[in-house]
Order: C-alpha cells, then structure tokens, then sequence
C-alpha cells in the first residue's frame, strides 16, 4: 500500500503526516496540519491545513475541510476546500461543496450544491471592488 | 568524569576481546572513566542517579538497545549526556543515532555531538524508541480531540518517539524525536499463506498526549501492564545524547 510514492493528486508520501488506515475508525475533531490520506471511517469534523486524500472504500460522516483535496470515498456532510477539489470516480457525496476549483470525473455520485469561492466567480473586477471596499 | 555503565550480558566470555578493544580505544582518546554494571533496575536506577548527582560528564550505556532503554528510564530531565556503545546484536538506537559499531562510537563520543532529543512517557516509565501492543479492544484519546478505534483485532499498535531499522515504515516517510510528537502506528499484517509475512504499517497518527483506554489489562513491551485507563506523553528535549553524523534524524 505504501509502495507509491506519488499517486494521482500528486501527494507525495513524504509529506504525509497522517494515515488513517482501513482497520481504523477516528471520531471526533480531527485536525492536522499536514497531508491526510483516509482509508478508513471518519466520524465528526475532519480539517486538513493541507492536502487531504480521501481513497476509495473509506466513508466520512463529517464535514470536511482542507486546503485541496482529491475525494474517491463515501463523504456525507459538507466539504469546503480553499484550492483544488478533485472528485473522482468512486466517489459518493451527500453534502454542499464550496471550493476555488472543481473536477468532477464521470461516474462520481454527487448530491447536493456547490458553490465556488467568491474571487472565482466575480472575477479581477470583483477582487477589485473587494480591495476598495477593505 | 565519564561513567561507563556496562549491561550484565558482557560479562560473558565473548565479549571480552571487543571490550578490551574499546577500552584500549577510550584510553588513546583520553576518555577514561569509571565502570558500572547494571545490577536489576532498582540498583540501575541508583547507579545512574548517583553518578549524575555526583556530577558525570556522561553516563555512556555500554550494551544493547535494552540496555539503553534501561538507562534512559533513570535520565529524563537529566543534563548529563548520554552516549552509547552498541555491542552484541540489537543494537537499532545506536544505528537509528548515527553510531554503526563500537569503535566508532569511541570516536562519536570523542567528537561530543550532543542533541537535544524528546521521550515517550507512558504512566511513569519512559521510552527512548518505542512501545508495543497485540491487545484487541483498545481505544485511544489522542490530543483530547479524537479518538481512534480499531475494527478488526490483532494488530500490533505501537507509539514510537524514535523510528528505528525494524520499524517498516513507507518509503521516505520519516519523524524525528526533536519534533515534540509521537506516533501512534498500526500495523496491518499481509496475507497469511506467505511464509515470512511482512507487516506494514497502514495507520499513523502523529500525537503530543493520549489516553489509551481497554476493557481489558494490556501489556506493552511485556514490562508495563495497563488495565482502564492511562496517558501516554511526549516530553520534548528531556535528553540529551551524543550522536553521530548519518543520525537518521
């Protein structure tokens, strides 16, 4: 399992500070400032200051947040991801996405809304007003 | 003075000839000092207590892991240094700090390479390295935010403060004891036909304070007998040991 250095989201283990693996089930906040993989359950709030990977066969009942994330598991509960939001295949959200930038590959189940962050969506002129407003 | 502190094993007649060349290497590099021997832990204790009190310039384990294991456990807090000069098989803190064989642990000492590493602590005993568990029905509270369960038994747990040879940890995955935390990893075990099973570790949770908690008693390392409940602490900077330059940290 560890024989990768590199996958998909372009983490690389040697960054990770956190595994939780398929035999293990975490409840409660659960906060880590480094890179998270998750294999397993998590129940209650997961936040990830960094990269946060959510494999395919794992299943979230929390709501999640991270810098980026790449999420092929079974999420239920809102994900907020300043960065990059890769969903992929395998994966089942039930909950409200918000996030700067979305994939979504085809075959991911996803209910519910998404939303992108607000620079994103208004544009240079909308940073503009923003910074004038400050 | 440097305090040499020699574990039963080497009064055994094989080591007598590797002892004599550490002693001709400690005396061409003025390095000379007394010589104790562990007795059973109590006496270790007042043995190493002592010698600090009396004000060693090192205390130097001269033995094995266990041996400096043993000697650890009288020195949290400590300002004196402690050195190490591995001899017979199992020696993977010595290597883990930078220290491959006995007589270039002579010169490491000689060099004074003196680091500031952390400790484990769990109840009152503390741990260099690490410590381990098979126990099923375990919990564990970890920085009083979440905690971990296991859902199939058997593996073996183990929280670690310094990652060592035997410790399958992934590629490049790498901790060190300076950095005020330990980690809890569990093991999982590969396929069972295979002959020579490897384990890898497929959970790691870095921690400063945890509570382990199980319905049923728990031994960890077979010394320390847990029942109900019990904290498990990471004391930064409660060492202070010589090391060599390839430490792995």
């Amino acid at each position: 399992m560890f024989a990768k250095t590199n996958d998909n989201s372009g983490m690389n283990l040697k960054e990770v500070e956190t595994i939780v693996g398929p035999s293990v089930k975490v409840k409660g906040d659960f906060h880590c400032g480094g890179n998270i993989i998750v294999e397993g359950e998590v129940e209650g709030n997961l936040m990830c200051g960094n990269v946060l990977q959510i494999k395919s066969g794992s299943r979230i009942t929390a709501d999640v947040s991270a810098k980026e994330a790449v999420i092929g598991g079974e999420v239920k509960g809102n994900i907020k991801v300043s960065g990059f939001l890769e969903i992929t295949e395998t994966a089942k959200i039930l909950g409200d996405i918000e996030a700067g930038i979305v994939s979504i590959a085809r075959g991911a189940v996803f209910n519910g809304n998404c939303s992108m962050a607000k620079e994103r969506q208004n544009g240079k002129e909308g940073r503009k007003a923003e910074e004038r407003h400050e | 003075m440097h305090v040499y502190i020699y574990d039963t094993f080497l009064s055994d007649k094989k080591f007598a000839r590797t002892l004599a060349k550490i002693e001709a290497r400690i005396t061409d590099l003025g390095l000379s000092g007394k010589v104790g021997r562990l007795g059973v832990t109590k006496k270790t204790f007042d043995l190493v207590k002592d010698e600090i009190k009396r004000g060693a310039k090192t205390i130097i384990a001269v033995g094995n892991d266990e041996t400096v294991e043993k000697i650890v456990r009288c020195m949290p807090g400590a300002k004196t240094p402690l050195g190490i000069i591995p001899i017979g098989k199992e020696n993977r803190i010595a290597e883990s700090l930078g220290i491959p064989s006995e007589l270039e642990a002579c010169d490491i000492l000689s060099a004074r390479r003196v680091e500031k590493i952390g400790l484990g602590v769990i109840g009152d005993f503390y741990f260099l390295s690490k410590i381990s568990t098979t126990s099923d029905n375990l919990k564990l509270q970890l920085d009083s935010g979440y905690s971990v369960e296991l859902k199939r038994s058997g593996p073996v747990i183990s929280i670690v403060n310094l990652p060592t040879a035997d410790i399958a940890l992934p590629e490049g995955f790498c901790f060190s004891p300076q950095d005020g935390l330990l980690r809890l990893l569990i093991e999982a075990r590969e396929k069972k036909n295979v002959i020579f099973s490897r384990k890898n570790f497929e959970s790691v949770f870095a921690f400063s304070k945890a509570t382990v908690k199980s319905a049923k008693p728990i031994i960890f390392n077979d010394l320390i007998k847990v029942s109900g409940a019990i904290e498990i602490e990471a004391k930064k900077n409660a060492l202070s040991v010589i090391v060599g330059k390839n430490r792995k940290f």
